[in-house]
This record gives structure tokens, C-alpha cells and sequence, in this order.
């Protein structure tokens, strides 16, 4: 049987192989960004009639071609290797998709809703009245349905993740099965860089085969440096491709799904102004740590599905989850302070790891700068949040500890390995510092925030730039606060949302 | 793929000279392969990454003379260790972020090796093709169903674009 996915490329998706000259382009909707946000408005505007045009400045790949090199796939799919940074004490390292689907093939795939608490405080902020989980029901229903969302075929669940829940179990805290987009996973663990079974229904192969199906036409590995405008009114947008070809697209409207650290950087290299002066502002970026437990029993982590579990017990205290994450022998080795024979011992124990992490709901905020036409993003973690991580590492190696774990590293640079709960205990009884934390993210969101006032937010409740006519955006920028959860399915429900709105009132938007 | 980064003379010779202080012993004799692999990484760094890079190895590689008498890219292992930890500890933020930097591309670049992967038992390519090969037979009527409900018409609205015009 040959997968939809390992068909030859559909004949519209272009590449650099075919764009060969100048290009100028008309269409309905230009979309710059095929990720969680650009896929979905893709395909509903493309089913819908009208000529959309998908820009992507990563490549287009198959699901043929992810395969075990991990650093190649890094490479290939990650913007700038991976080596992406906020800047800050610490710096946080963050990480980006940089390929057609976004970052949605390199997520783990986790799937949830927005809590109703979050929604109520992002009606309260944003003075969206509609925002609600009644209001939103079916664009979440419609995504799910097309990206598969389900729960975990348990056979695929690793013995990482079943130590996870043995620890959790025995501290009686809360624990829930994990929600992912996936259609039978299987548990090869290769999400973060490209799944190579095919399970993972990200948008490479959901949204994006079904806007090809509908007419849409992608161009890949072509970087867009500004939108045009006549007025206030965006005309289209101005790009490069890789080969050096210049693509001017003529569209109707323009929707930028950049993600929040390349969306505030196009509007601003476009001279796109808000009054709210909030653009590029109100950055979160859910920081996360992690720590390498080592079990006396073989774990084999690498094998079973990425995150079976989420342990939600202190989600209400800011600490949003804790999650066994397998990651390749090279990125552990990479991630902690080891070096020379003491590597060597604790990579020789990787076979008895799990590593497990925590995400944090922040409390405060950044901002991404655009300096030369990049952007580069700033952010101080407060004593608050710094305070929180602190106690969410300290409980996370409680139980793991409790799940029989014999050591625990932890996400410092200077090395400091606990080997017992008490040894947690003492560790953590006084504020660590955090220069020299190692702390990542890949959920940034809040730059182009929505609402209703123009003075306190960059675009409408529907992702509309306030001060400008016919641009959009449609991605995790327009998030008031941070979502708690994972945001991909915020996300795609928020431009489904819009992709509705703009179908409902064609006549005003892409006439 | 050609990569957009070069190592420099020096900087070839000042990070195979730190293969035996990052590096488990068991991949020295990889020295190259790993020093290749690390141009790889820094390849896709970004620009200005790549144009400050060889402004750190020149400084790492004569910063060793005033206390030992010889370039970092020629001491013994001995100077070798003790030079590289008194960056990992100091004395500036950027010698510490830079000796943290070199740790973790060239810990990546070791554990990418084939050989360093057989060793601890991750042998992910052949579970790859198992868990794939199990999808595609044990599953293969909802895979076939799922990519079926991709394509199937679904519109979110009863509206076409004929209608507006």
C-alpha cells in the first residue's frame, strides 16, 4: 500500500527546482506560513472556491523522507538548526518548524482544548465576548475530526511513560491520558523530527493535501520579505526564492502565519504600525525544563509514542503539566553539563533513562524585536515563574523518585544530580539562581495579540490588523495570554474561526 | 547540501584538540568524523552565529599563550582539560556561554555517530521500519479511512465563491 503522503509531490507544490524565473502571481488569498495556522485557512478558503496561494520559506518534504539521522532532520526542519534563542538570564532556547506543515511536524502532537478558565480570561482581556467553549465547539470538533485527534492505542505506550504514570499513581496525583493527532502511532518517538511512520497527522499531511486537493497551490522555500500595500489596504506580498528568483503574488488578502516570532517581524518589515503598540509585544513562551531520571531497569524510552500521559495535578497552580519526553542519545548528550568520561558513563545508562519535562505557565512576558529585518526575541523569566519551575522540578523528581528512579540530573549547567527525594528536598530548599538553567520552549504566542480595542490589541477578534485593511493573522501570535496546554489545536480552531468569517463575508474580504 | 560554514584552519585544529576533553574516551578515535559533523550543526546556525564563530576560536586558541606558553590547539590533554575548564567557569559570561556552546554541538556531533549509537544500543533505523511496516498492515483499513476523510468534501460553510461574484 502507498500512503497518500509518499505519492509523488502533488503537481501544485513548487519547490525550488521550479520556480526558474521572475515570478508574478494573482490569487484570491496569499498566506505566508504553512503551519498550524496557515494549513487550516488553506484548505477551508480552497474548499470553499476561492485561489489560494500558500508561501513557505522551509522545504517541502515526505513522509519517505524523515528518517533515523537525527541531525540531519534538525537541519532541515528546524529554522536555523534549532539554535534560536530569547534573550535573557537565562537565555531560552526556543525552536521553530521551518518546512510545509510548520511546526506541526516537528510538535509532539499533543491536542487539547484551551481550558474554559484561560477563555474566560481571554474574553476578560481581549474583550471578545464570543470567545467561549460553547462558541468554539465546532471549529475545535472540525479540527479534531481532520487531524485525528485520539487518545493512545495502548500497546504504543513506551515503558518511560508507564514509569511516569507508576510515579504519579503512587503520589495520587492526577494523571491523564494524552490527546494526540494521530491516526494508529505506533510509538517510533521521532516526532520532534518528522514522524517516519506517517501516524502523526500534522498539517503536512492533513491540511496541507487537503488544500492541494481544493486547488490551492503551495510554493515552497521561498521566503516572503514584506507585504504590499495601496493605502492602508495589503495588495499581496514581495518574496525571494531560495534559487535567488524574485515572487511578487497579487492577492485580495493577505494572511500572515508566520508563528509569533516571524508574524510581528514581516508586519514590522512591511511598516505595519499599531496604535496598541503591542506588536511584537506580550510575548509568552511557556518555558520548560527537563530532567534525566536513570532507572536500575532497561526503560528503552526511544521506543513508544512520544508523551503518552500529561500529569495535570499543579495545572492549576501554574505548573500546566509534566510529561516523559524521549529524546535521541545526541540532543540528551547535548542538553546536559557532562562532558569527557563522565559523559560517557551517563550515555551508557541511556537505555535506563526518562526524561521527563514541565511547562510552566508564565507570568510575565517579552518581546521580539525586528533588528536589520529579523526578529530576535527577548525575555526575562521573573522571580515568580523562576520560583515556580523550582518547585515544579522539585515535585516532578519527587515522583520520579517515587517511580523507583535511583538518580535524577538536572537542567543545570553547573552538574547537580540528586539521588533520592530528600536529596530534592535539600536541593531546592533554597532559590537556585537561574543563570545557567537550561530552559526551552516551542510554544511562543501572544505578539499580535487580538481584541476588541485597537488601542490594546494589534488585530480584532478575528485576527484582522487593526490599523490596516485586508491582513490578517492567523496563528499563535494572536493569543491574548498563554493557553496552558499545548496551542496547536487553538490555533488551527482560532483560523478555521476566521477562515468561517471570511467565507461568511467574501463579499467584504476577497472580492 | 552544502553547508553555509566552513571550519577554519584553527578552528578545525582547536576543536579536534577538544574531542578528548568533551568526548567520552571511546570517541577519540572519531576526532574527524565528529569535527566534521559539528560543521554540519554550525552550518545552519544563524548568520551572524556563524560570523562571530571564528572570532571564538581565534580567541580560545591564543588565549591559552599567556598561561601556557603554546596555542589551546597544541597543549597536551592534561592543559587541555584545565584550559577548557577555566572557560566553562569564567571569567566573562561570554567565555562561559562560548565553552557551553562547543560542549553541546560537539556532544551532539559525538552521539551522532554511528559507532556511539551502537554502543549504548539505540538502533533506531530498524524500530523505524518496524513500527512503520506495523501501521501499514495491522492498520492499514483506518489509515486508509483517515486519508480518505482528508480529501472528502466537508465545507465549513454552504457558501461558494460563484455565490459572492
Amino acid at each position: 500500500m502507498v500512503a497518500l503522503h509518499e505519492a509523488p509531490s502533488p503537481r501544485n507544490v513548487f519547490t525550488r527546482r521550479d520556480v526558474t524565473h521572475d515570478l508574478v502571481l494573482d490569487c484570491d488569498a496569499v498566506i505566508v506560513g504553512s503551519g498550524a495556522g496557515g494549513a487550516p485557512m488553506a484548505a477551508e478558503l480552497a474548499e470553499a472556491g476561492f485561489d489560494v496561494i500558500v508561501l513557505e520559506e522551509g522545504s517541502y518534504y515526505q513522509t519517505r523522507d524523515f528518517t533515523a539521522n537525527t541531525s540531519q532532520m534538525v537541519r532541515q526542519l528546524y529554522r536555523d538548526g534549532g539554535a534560536t534563542m530569547a534573550i535573557g538570564n537565562p537565555p531560552i532556547m526556543f525552536q521553530e518548524g521551518r518546512a510545509v506543515g510548520g511546526s506541526t511536524v516537528i510538535n509532539g502532537g499533543m491536542s487539547w482544548r484551551t481550558p474554559d478558565d484561560i477563555l474566560a480570561r481571554w474574553r476578560e482581556e481581549a474583550g471578545i465576548e464570543d470567545l467561549t467553549a460553547k462558541a468554539l465547539e465546532p471549529y475545535y470538533e472540525r479540527v479534531e475530526r481532520r487531524i485525528h485527534v485520539a487518545p493512545m492505542d495502548e500497546a504504543a505506550i513506551g515503558n518511560d511513560n508507564w514509569l511516569l504514570k507508576k510515579g504519579a499513581d503512587a503520589k495520587g496525583w492526577e494523571i491523564v491520558g494524552n490527546l494526540r493527532n494521530q491516526a494508529h502511532c505506533v510509538g517510533s518517538n521521532r516526532c520532534p523530527f518528522g514522524c517516519p511512520t506517517g501516524a502523526k497527522q500534522s498539517a503536512l499531511v492533513s491540511y496541507i493535501p487537503r488544500a492541494l486537493h481544493y486547488g490551492a497551490r503551495v510554493y515552497a522555500d521561498v521566503r516572503v520579505s514584506r507585504i504590499t500595500f495601496h493605502g492602508k489596504r495589503a495588495t499581496g506580498v514581495v518574496a525571494k526564492s531560495a534559487n535567488g528568483h524574485h515572487v511578487v503574488v497579487r492577492a485580495k488578502l493577505v494572511v500572515a502565519s508566520c508563528g509569533a516570532i516571524h508574524t510581528p517581524a514581516l508586519l514590522t518589515r512591511s511598516g505595519v504600525k499599531s496604535r496598541s503598540n503591542l506588536l511584537g509585544g506580550n510575548l509568552s513562551l511557556h518555558p520548560n525544563v527537563k530532567v534525566v531520571a536513570i532507572f536500575d531497569e532497561t526503560v528503552t524510552g526511544w521506543q513508544g509514542a512520544h508523551q503518552a500521559f500529561q500529569v495535570r495535578e499543579f495545572a492549576d497552580a501554574g505548573l500546566g503539566c509534566f510529561a516523559a519526553v524521549n529524546l535521541p542519545p545526541s540532543v540528551v548528550a547535548m542538553s546536559v553539563p557532562h562532558r569527557g568520561a563522565q559523559l560517557g558513563r551517563l550515555m551508557a545508562d541511556y537505555d535506563k533513562m526518562v526524561i521527563a519535562g514541565l511547562l510552566c505557565e508564565d507570568t510575565t512576558t517579552g518581546h521580539v524585536k525586528t533588528i536589520g529585518g529579523r526578529p530576535q526575541a527577548f525575555y526575562q523569566l521573573s522571580p515568580h515563574d523562576a520560583a515556580n519551575i523550582q518547585r515544579g522540578l522539585e515535585l516532578l523528581a519527587e515522583m520520579l523518585f517515587a517511580a523507583g528512579a535511583k538518580r535524577i540530573i538536572l537542567p543545570f549547567h553547573h552538574v547537580q544530580e540528586l539521588a533520592s527525594a530528600d536529596d530534592a528536598r535539600r536541593v531546592f530548599n533554597k532559590p537556585i539562581p537561574p543563570h545557567g538553567w537550561e530552559v526551552v520552549t516551542v510554544h511562543m504566542m501572544g505578539t499580535a495579540r487580538m481584541g476588541s480595542d485597537r488601542l490594546g490589541a494589534v488585530t480584532d477578534a478575528f485576527g484582522f490588523v487593526h490599523d490596516a485593511d485586508r491582513l490578517m493573522v492567523a496563528d499563535a501570535s494572536l493569543f491574548p495570554s498563554p493557553c496552558r496546554v499545548n496551542p496547536m489545536e487553538t490555533i488551527m480552531a482560532l483560523s478555521t474561526r476566521a477562515a468561517g468569517h471570511l467565507i461568511d463575508n467574501a463579499g467584504r474580504y476577497l472580492s | 547540501m552544502t553547508p553555509a560554514y566552513r571550519h577554519s584552519a584553527t578552528a578545525r585544529a582547536v576543536l579536534r584538540s577538544l574531542v578528548p576533553v568533551i568526548c567520552p574516551p571511546d570517541a577519540v578515535a572519531l576526532a574527524d568524523a565528529i569535527v566534521d559533523h559539528m560543521e554540519l550543526t554550525l552550518g545552519t546556525t544563524p548568520g551572524l552565529v556563524r560570523r562571530i564563530l571564528p572570532i571564538g576560536f581565534a580567541a580560545y586558541d591564543l588565549g591559552a599563550v599567556p598561561r601556557f606558553g603554546r596555542r589551546a590547539q597544541s597543549l597536551d590533554a592534561a592543559r587541555a582539560e584545565r584550559y577548557y575548564a577555566r572557560w566553562e567557569r569564567g571569567p566573562t559570561p561570554v567565555h562561559v556561554e562560548f565553552a557551553h556552546a562547543l560542549n553541546q554541538v560537539m556532544s551532539l556531533a559525538c552521539y551522532e555517530q554511528p559507532e556511539m549509537m551502537e554502543r549504548i544500543g539505540y538502533r533506531v533505523g530498524p524500530w523505524i521500519a518496524e513500527a512503520t511496516k506495523k501501521r501499514l498492515t495491522v492498520f492499514a483499513d483506518d489509515v486508509r479511512a483517515q486519508e480518505k476523510q482528508i480529501l472528502a468534501p466537508d465545507p465549513l460553510r454552504p457558501i461558494a465563491k460563484q455565490e459572492v461574484a
